[in-house]
């Protein structure tokens, strides 16, 4: 089965609206079972078992952090944030339709509001994303901060 | 604003709270810069930072922009990041390697014990223009112990031997971990600012009280926190559900103070016997094979859990890293938190402690995050000019000697720890 390009955007654009409507239980179910969720804390960070990352999400802690960001008590997110994303500049890096892989690069801002302050992420991201029983799963998605290794405030929802 | 003497300063520390204008008051903020961060012994990083000739990082000792740097002799100086010349910063990269530290403006380089090497164009200089005279600033006192460094920005004051005192034995608690007795700061960092002042962290690093609330959302139903360490079943309970109160155990915790500001935390042991997996059981192996069965045992049988070597540094045994609190603004903080990774464990372990402080102490993490939403809300609550006073008197007048460790020993739940460091605060502060 092959996957055309605009399939692929199409699967971004609803990953990011799904964040920016705080659905972080059917956000996560976009990822495959084995599938992770990095964001470096250093540029071209060439490894999550060596060096800090901002956030190295497998399944199990993808499950913890949102049933934190449900927690009645989570004070970070008291009040919650707002955030819209924009992507584009999309490439398919890699398709291989027999195997269902397919790698997208993306570029995007994010606004965050919370607790009368706005602040702007901005950065590329890479989608490793595999076709499971007919449907696209993300198994990597790696996002690239322009400032990641500078010092935020703090941050609590995915990017 | 005050007349900020000797007798005024007092005035604001009392034996059980604390006046709201040390949080807030920006001339007593310059002060502090002044009088704490301009004489104390501070933190300034790692021997394995820098551990080739030419190695360098950068930061600052309150606000002095510094560099630390390892000559070709082996030496480790402390130099004032300011060319001689006409004030540039000298080193802008945060870390790197340089043969020499070469100014960007007129070309003016150093050598890496801070020596004035090259001055370009030789036509024009002074007669009696002194090389000698025009090297890096040192900062004046500078000392090491098992890889720490720290340095003071005054000739004169405590030795560093008398104010570090009894934490040595909190920094060889962490070291002996290392199966090859050394650790390496060189897992990268994770850094955070705050809308707060910095006593706020600073506070906070062995507050015990805190934790069932503050961090409400990371405790699940059962009163659990989340499991945290390479081989643990299970976290901390810190909640008994049932009674909806602190558990029993959490509030047993201690918390100890010897002095100067210091002060660090009791743990559960390391080790209790349940703990394994893979990488846990062969790192247990690897530090038996260099220092002994017994040894080893006693090892992962620690007392000491967090650390605070007061003003700026604190070291954290659970997830083991190395946090450094540097002031910005009176209601501005920036803290870097250095994963540690012991020399000699096996990868395994060392990653699963990287990957453990991202869950708990990135800027994205689920624990350090709502202490900095505490931070920030008690600097938006100190703005309140009808209640003047913070009050730190949990357990005031229970506090009891602990002969065995030479230190006074308190409820962790208690408020002592945050008394001692006004005890130190005042003790620098109060001196012109």
């Amino acid at each position: 089965m092959s996957t055309t390009e605009s399939e692929l955007e199409r699967f971004l654009i609803h990953e990011a609206r799904l964040l920016d409507e705080r659905r972080f239980r059917e956000w996560m179910e976009l990822f495959a079972d084995d599938g992770t969720y990095w964001v470096p804390a250093v540029p071209d960070q060439n490894s999550p078992f060596d060096q800090a990352s901002l956030f190295y999400d497998d399944r199990d802690l993808m499950k913890t952090r949102i049933e934190r960001l449900e927690h009645p008590r989570i004070h970070v997110q008291t009040p919650p944030s707002r955030t819209a994303h924009l992507l584009g500049n999309t490439v398919v890096e890699s398709a291989d339709d027999a195997k269902g892989e397919y790698v997208v690069a993306s570029t995007f801002i994010m606004v965050e509001y919370r607790d009368e302050q706005q602040r702007i992420f901005a950065g590329r991201a890479h989608h490793h994303l595999r076709r499971e029983a007919g449907r696209l799963r993300i198994v990597r998605k790696r996002v690239d901060l322009i400032n990641c290794d500078s010092a935020f405030e703090a941050m609590a929802v995915p990017i | 604003m005050r007349n900020r003497n000797g007798g005024d300063i007092s005035s604001l520390i009392e034996p059980g709270r604390v006046h709201r204008d040390v949080y807030t008051d920006p001339p007593l903020f310059e002060l502090e810069m002044e009088r704490i961060f301009g004489r104390a012994w501070l933190y300034v990083g790692h021997a394995s930072q820098v551990s080739a000739p030419g190695d360098f990082i950068t930061t600052e000792l309150g606000r002095q922009p510094v560099i630390m740097v390892r000559h070709r002799d082996g030496t480790i100086h402390v130099l004032l990041n300011r060319c001689t010349h006409r004030g540039a910063k000298v080193i802008n990269e945060r870390k790197g390697n340089a043969p020499r530290l070469t100014c960007c403006y007129h070309g003016w380089s150093f050598d890496t014990d801070g020596r004035l090497a090259g001055v370009p164009v030789p036509e024009g200089r002074a007669a009696d223009f002194d090389q000698g005279a025009f090297g890096l600033a040192h900062a004046p006192r500078v000392a090491e112990y098992r890889g720490f460094v720290f340095a003071s920005l005054a000739e004169d004051g405590l030795s560093f031997e008398d104010h570090l005192g009894p934490m040595k034995r909190n920094i060889d608690d962490l070291v002996d971990r290392a199966p090859d007795g050394e650790l390496a700061l060189d897992a990268g960092m994770h850094r955070y600012v705050y809308a707060g002042n910095w006593k706020l962290q600073v506070e906070n690093v062995l507050d015990s009280y805190h934790v069932p609330f503050g961090h409400a959302s990371t405790v699940n139903r059962q009163g659990v926190q989340f499991a945290r360490r390479e081989g643990d079943r299970k976290g901390a309970t810190v909640v008994e559900t049932e009674k909806k109160q602190t558990a029993a155990s959490w509030k047993e915790r201690k918390s100890y103070i010897a002095g100067n500001g210091h002060g660090w935390t009791s743990n559960t042991a390391l080790d209790d016997g349940k703990r394994s997996s893979p990488a846990y059981d062969e790192y247990k192996r690897a530090l038996a094979e260099k220092v002994g069965a017994a040894r080893a045992q006693e090892i992962l049988t620690p007392r000491l859990h967090n650390s605070l070597i007061y003003p700026n540094m604190s070291i954290m045994g659970l997830n083991i890293h190395v946090r450094v609190i540097k002031p910005l603004a009176v209601d501005r903080t920036e803290v870097t938190i250095y994963p540690i990774r012991l020399v000699g464990a096996p990868a395994a372990m060392n990653s699963g402690n990287i990957r453990l402080l991202n869950v708990t102490h990135s800027a994205a993490s689920f624990v350090q995050t709502d202490d900095l939403e505490s931070f920030v809300r008690a600097q938006k609550g100190l703005r309140s000019r009808l209640t003047e006073w913070v009050d730190i008197s949990r357990g005031l007048g229970e506090e009891e000697p602990d002969r065995e460790l030479n230190a006074t020993r308190a409820l962790a739940t208690h408020e002592m720890v945050v008394r001692a460091q006004y005890k130190a605060w005042l003790g620098y502060m109060h001196q012109a």
